[in-house]
């Protein structure tokens, strides 16, 4: 109650829904952990509860925010994707958190890509940025598969984040990075190798 | 939805974006140091989204609160993890008080919580200090009950109110 209707998002392997109450346990447990450092985190219990409640209200405010992702099969939770713009950010940012157990499986990938899609196809944004904290490696790495490039003329939040610039509808629509960004989520979806056991090296 | 609570003279409704400018000057003034501020503009811009996100997360929270049309405060039930137990609680925006208006708000959100939400009790906590609150819930006939130390803010007086049935 209170906020407007979420779209509901739904990929191969993933159904992207607004925050819920219920999956409050899940974000809390991240937000509360080490796997937040880059998020301003870990949080205290309070304050974790307090921005669970606003990425909520975000969606009221803006129009747009973050989805809660689950596994379409089992419904659980695995993290987090979509849009943040609080306040004083200078641009609609693209953003995204994987609770660790879930990460290495290109979910933060699928459910982005979706995110991005959706905001350029349904509510006309012609660009995005994400910023990112340049020891966030990972993060790093998956704005650079969604084809995003260092903007260093564009003004960051607080000077101590890099921002990465994603590709604009125009230029993402029929590209070879659309293309490769399917093929890539199509392999961790229906992996064309799939070893026995565990690699030894 | 958020319900909408007329008074006498007020009017308590759901917070949205219009919002946002209060919020900031509030935040950024003195007078909410009793509350967890002062607050930079961005944390006040969350602070808004978290009040809404609280009535998804509780199934009530706090309404903004308008006289005459104008916004004078943020006024209703709050209860994020880790507060004691739900609480009335009210900030009234600058130049809104000594007119009685945290009083009826205040007034409207208990009834509203032992009326229709089905609370059998309520407290308010108020920080050290801060005399004009106190006044408040006194003259909403709660009385002292004990301490309370949250991580954040501190030591908190917390204030009984009267049950439904001895209003």
């Amino acid at each position: 109650m209170g906020h407007r209707d979420i779209p509901v998002l739904e990929t191969g392997r993933l159904i992207l829904r607004g925050p819920e109450p219920e999956d409050y346990p899940n974000f809390k447990a991240t937000f509360t952990s080490y796997r937040a450092r880059f998020m301003g985190g870990p949080l205290n219990p309070y304050e974790t509860w307090m921005l669970y409640a606003a990425e909520i209200g975000h969606w009221e405010i803006r129009g747009f925010g973050m989805w809660m992702i689950h596994d379409r099969v089992t419904d659980e939770t695995l993290g987090m994707a979509g849009g943040w713009q609080p306040a004083v950010w200078p641009e609609r940012e693209i953003a995204w958190i994987i609770w660790p157990e879930k990460a290495g499986k290109g979910y933060a990938l699928e459910a982005t890509n979706a995110a991005r899609q959706f905001f350029y196809d349904e509510q006309g944004w012609d660009g995005a940025v994400s910023y990112i904290d340049p020891k966030n490696l990972d993060s790093i790495r998956l704005a650079e598969r969604l084809g995003a490039k260092i903007d260093k003329a564009a003004k960051s939040i607080d000077g101590h984040d890099v921002v990465y610039r994603h590709p604009t509808a125009a230029e993402l629509k029929d590209s070879q990075i659309a293309d490769g960004i399917a093929l890539e989520i199509g392999h961790y979806q229906d992996p064309l190798f799939k070893p026995k056991g565990w690699a030894i090296d | 939805m958020i319900p909408t609570l007329t008074t006498e003279r007020l009017t308590l409704r759901g917070p949205d974006a219009r919002d946002i400018p209060f919020l900031r000057d509030f935040y950024a003034s003195d007078r909410s140091k009793f509350v967890g501020g002062p607050k930079t503009a961005e944390d006040a811009w969350r602070q808004l989204a978290t009040e809404i996100g609280h009535w998804t997360l509780c199934g009530y929270g706090r309404w903004i609160v308008e006289a005459d049309g104008v916004q004078v405060g943020l006024i209703g039930l709050w209860n994020p993890e880790g507060w004691p137990e739900p609480e009335i609680g009210w900030d009234l925006f600058d130049g809104a008080e000594g007119k009685g208006y945290a009083t009826e708000a205040a007034r409207a959100a208990r009834d509203y919580a032992y009326g229709t939400l089905g609370w059998s009790t309520a407290i308010s906590l108020v920080a050290p200090g801060n005399d004009g609150s106190a006044r408040v819930a006194e003259r909403l006939g709660a009385v002292k009950e004990t301490e309370f130390d949250h991580a954040k803010f501190g030591p908190l007086t917390i204030y009984r109110h009267p049950a439904p049935e001895a209003l």
